[in-house]
């Protein structure tokens, strides 16, 4: 706990507000500053996302329970995207989501970028939070390699977020994923921590049990692009991971293992790592991948791929020791390097696109490049993309872990109910995207029998967001009353059928490792403790609206 | 000929100002192309690059001015989405959207031609009292809902036809020609078109049946009669082919209208098609690729619209004298 966790954050949070409400030297007197304005909590719509939407409105039911005037307002995402992100002064309160990734299996991306005050301005700290000793700790387990260490440290920031409630955690949904247990092995699934058995390690191992060897799965996004150097979509990024390999991947245990790489040696000093490459290894075009390839799929980045440029930032110097070896240096010492930079950056091959991104002209990335042969190093090879239909992959029968399937296939279909059907008919054999109701996959898995369902919890959260920059959110204790008064329990049964577990971290139970157990539990909540807090801050109902302490204006840029 | 090219200039004049509508009403919508690619965007840096990728520095006008001349040469830009040509993007789907619209548009005007025929013969018996009222209810039938249904019927309960895309996962073909002519790709357009089908064959039933009300009032209908012909004769050779010209009107600007208004049917039977380009690419501020779409629907109507009145100029005098006068 902090000594005074009220009264430092006080200090920094809202310094600046506090300091032009001294300077307003209202009436000591007086029973009650201004009345709190009406607040706008901007939501998904609710056709787009009626899970979100009606926790949206369950909160604002009980927070006008408080005398707070709250209006729910669905948009489209960009439009959200665009009132939330872009213009960071102008919203109160809205509704927001992380999406699990297989990167974000190290906590450090959603621990550090989330909150960290270099991400303030543009990046991924939307809300504005800023606090000095939160910073201090985020870098520091970044520098820490011991991992019992390190996690003392992601635990303690885990803290101070519950206990600045810096967001309003709601629940961290679980994913369901059903496949035909007499097309596919049950028994050669394998769970991912967060991502369910909808993972690399599922499509490289699974093993059919009868003539249909081709798996034939789905997704209701409209793919965006296949290219080793750009982060597109979320199921754009399903394909990438298979056609191109990397160092290393993200295990079934959640952490860094060696795969493109034989071994991964640390120096003492964490300062350089050595990797040695796999014998052997060949790109789908049948030469042989090389330490050079190794060297160039880590430099590009920095001048042509603007998003995976930060991964690979802490790289000073690549120095390749023989023909299978190669040497990072790092600027400090990084505890994500592996999950963050080995795990993460695509093995592209030199000899096919030195020469495109020579070709570029000012201003253009790697991103804006059609390579149609997509020649990776990986399990499958690209066979072709039809757009809006389907991609085709095939099995990569040279690769030193070959899968077992013959071919893989993403059918984009966008209509829910009718992957429960395509599922039940064998036009689908392995459900990797179902947004629809869990208890109609499960009724349609029993009615049929053929039907395996897995649920997992997700490493994604959804969550509701205080803009801190802007008054009463600024107020720790005001924030908190609010958190306080979500019935999350309600939110899970009725907006999320039950499949969703109660949230209050970034990190995901999913992440057993990491995640702080019975984070969830150590906020109070309750309508009479969340008017208590409240009453306690100065806060004061009049007339059933809700006032600020006494001497309190509202200011802020409008 | 001056008619001709007085309909022609005419035409160019409707594509020019919806070619300008397009440009400024998507860049003056809420939400920027950037949005699309918020989740990985994080630096101001990176922004601003893609601003400059978009073109999107320049003004308005610069813009505007740029987006006509290229427009001039048939280049509708690069989409900022899928980081391709607008023209590639759209060509990969709109042959599905074209086929699917004259599928059911053939089967909804055959359908409606020889059912509106009937209905007016029969007017006043029970056959109307039973079919007027169908027509309206099938017409006026949500899409999605209709879809839902075949689906559940034909593909989920019998198996007979495939739920979704336009050909089964992971098929082969030697051609696009192969592709579209193939069994596998019709059974795959059965449902869709038969939806679409059922939405669209009021409007020709019911135009028919009005058109034919009118003309079986007139005098050389009670002279076939007279003549002792066949109710079939009458019927279609002489009554129906003079109530016709008007839906053939509806069928030619069905076309243009059905073409880019398919994205329920699309969205239900997972078909590839422009209406799904048009969403997404509205929704992710793609502003070329959306003004791209929306005029090439725009084009199809307007010279599906100049076909229209030039077949009907030849082919009815009365038109011709009009236009002279």
């Amino acid at each position: 706990m902090l000594l005074n966790p009220k009264g430092l954050l006080r200090a920094t949070l809202s310094a600046a507000s506090m300091a032009a409400l001294l300077a307003a030297s209202q009436p000591a007197a007086a029973q009650s500053g201004d009345p709190i304005r009406k607040l706008t909590l901007i939501s998904r719509a609710q056709a787009a996302n009626p899970q979100q939407f009606q926790s949206a409105e369950l909160i604002a039911q009980a927070w006008r329970e408080l005398g707070l005037d709250v209006e729910v307002q669905g948009m489209p995402r960009p439009q959200q995207s665009d009132a939330v992100w872009y213009n960071r002064d102008t919203w109160d309160l809205t509704m927001w989501q992380m999406a699990g990734r297989p990167e974000r299996s190290d906590p450090d991306e959603l621990i550090y970028n989330l909150f960290h005050s270099s991400t303030r301005e543009s990046g991924y700290n939307f809300v504005g939070y800023e606090n000095l000793e939160y910073d201090e700790i985020a870098e520091q387990q970044r520098r820490t390699a011991n991992r019992a260490e390190r996690k003392v440290l992601i635990d303690r920031l885990q803290d101070i977020v519950n206990e600045d409630q810096v967001y309003a955690f709601l629940v961290h949904p679980l994913q369901t994923f059903a496949f035909d247990k007499t097309v596919w092995d049950a028994s050669t699934t394998i769970v991912q921590p967060g991502l369910g058995i909808k993972n690399f390690w599922t499509f490289s191992n699974i093993a059919p049990l009868g003539d249909q060897k081709d798996m034939i799965l789905n997704s209701s996004d409209e793919l965006n692009a296949i290219n080793p150097f750009y982060i597109s979509g979320a199921t754009d990024s399903w394909i990438t991971e298979l056609i191109w390999d990397r160092m290393m991947r993200i295990g079934p245990d959640g952490l860094a293992e060696p795969w493109a790489a034989k071994s991964v040696e640390w120096a003492d000093d964490a300062l350089s790592v050595t990797v040695t490459l796999r014998d052997g290894m060949m790109w789908h075009d049948g030469t042989p991948v090389t330490t050079d390839d190794v060297m160039f799929s880590f430099t590009a980045p920095i001048k042509y791929a603007p998003m995976y440029k930060p991964f690979v930032e802490g790289i000073t110097n690549i120095e390749v020791l023989d023909a299978a070896t190669v040497r990072f240096d790092l600027t400090e010492p990084n505890a994500a390097f592996e999950t963050s930079t080995l795990a993460k950056v695509n093995l592209a091959p030199k000899h096919v696109w030195e020469p495109l991104l020579a070709a570029l002209s000012e201003g253009e990335s790697a991103e804006s490049i059609l390579e149609e042969t997509r020649i990776g190093s990986g399990p499958f090879k690209f066979n072709r993309w039809a757009s809006q239909q389907e991609v085709v992959l095939d099995a990569n029968a040279d690769h030193w872990a070959p899968p077992k399937m013959d071919r893989w296939i993403l059918r984009i279909v966008l209509n829910v109910e009718a992957t429960l059907g395509m599922l039940r008919s064998g036009e689908l054999n392995f459900l990797s995207d179902y947004t629809g109701d869990p208890t109609l996959l499960i009724e349609a898995a029993t009615a049929d029998g053929d039907i395996d369902v897995v649920e997992s919890v997700d490493v994604g959260f959804q969550y509701l967001a205080f803009n801190l920059r802007r008054p009463p959110f600024n107020d720790t204790a005001f924030r908190r009353a609010l958190s306080a008064a979500i019935n999350r329990e309600l939110i899970r049964k009725a907006a999320y059928n039950g499949f969703a577990v109660n949230a209050n971290s970034v990190v995901s139970p999913a992440l057993s490792y990491w995640h702080k157990a019975g984070i969830a539990d150590e906020l109070p909540t309750g309508m009479d403790l969340a008017k208590t807090i409240l009453a306690d801050a100065g806060y004061v109902l009049e007339d059933g609206k809700l006032h600020y302490p006494a001497g309190t204006m509202e200011t802020f840029d409008k | 000929m001056v008619y001709f090219l007085k309909r022609f200039t005419h035409m160019l004049f409707v594509l020019w100002t919806v070619a300008t509508i397009l440009f400024f009403m998507f860049r003056t919508m809420p939400g920027t192309p950037l949005a699309a690619f918020i989740d990985n965007t994080t630096t101001a840096e990176q922004q601003n690059a893609l601003i400059r990728q978009f073109g999107l520095d320049k003004s308005l006008g610069e813009q505007y001015w740029l987006f006509l001349t290229n427009l001039m040469q048939g280049d509708l830009g690069q989409s900022f989405f899928f980081k391709k040509p607008v023209v590639e993007v759209v060509m990969e789907v709109f042959p599905n959207s074209v086929i699917l619209t004259l599928t059911s548009l053939i089967i909804a005007y055959l359908f409606g031609i020889v059912a509106g025929a009937y209905l007016a013969w029969r007017r006043g018996s029970w056959v109307e009292g039973v079919g007027i009222p169908l027509v309206l209810t099938t017409r006026a039938a949500p899409e999605f809902w209709l879809g839902m249904v075949f689906l559940a019927i034909f593909s989920f309960h019998f198996g007979w036809l495939p739920a979704g895309g336009a050909n089964s996962s992971g098929t082969d073909w030697s051609s696009g020609w192969a592709r579209v002519t193939s069994l596998d790709y019709m059974s795959h357009l059965a449902l869709p078109a038969i939806t679409l089908a059922i939405y669209l064959q009021g409007l020709p039933l019911l135009l028919m049946r009005s058109n034919m009300l009118n003309v079986l009032q007139e005098e050389f209908i009670t002279m076939a009669r007279m003549k002792g012909l066949s109710t079939w004769a009458i019927v279609m050779r002489h009554a129906a082919r003079n109530a016709l010209l008007p839906v053939a009107t509806a069928f030619a600007l069905g076309i243009g209208g059905a073409v880019g208004g398919n994205v329920v049917v699309e969205t239900v039977f997972s078909w590839p098609g422009i209406g799904r380009l048009l969403v997404n690419a509205v929704s992710a501020s793609d502003y070329p690729l959306a003004q791209g779409a929306f005029l090439m629907i725009t084009a199809v109507l307007v010279v599906m619209n100049f076909i229209a009145d030039i077949t009907y100029h030849l082919l009815d005098p009365r038109v011709r004298v009009a236009a002279r006068g």
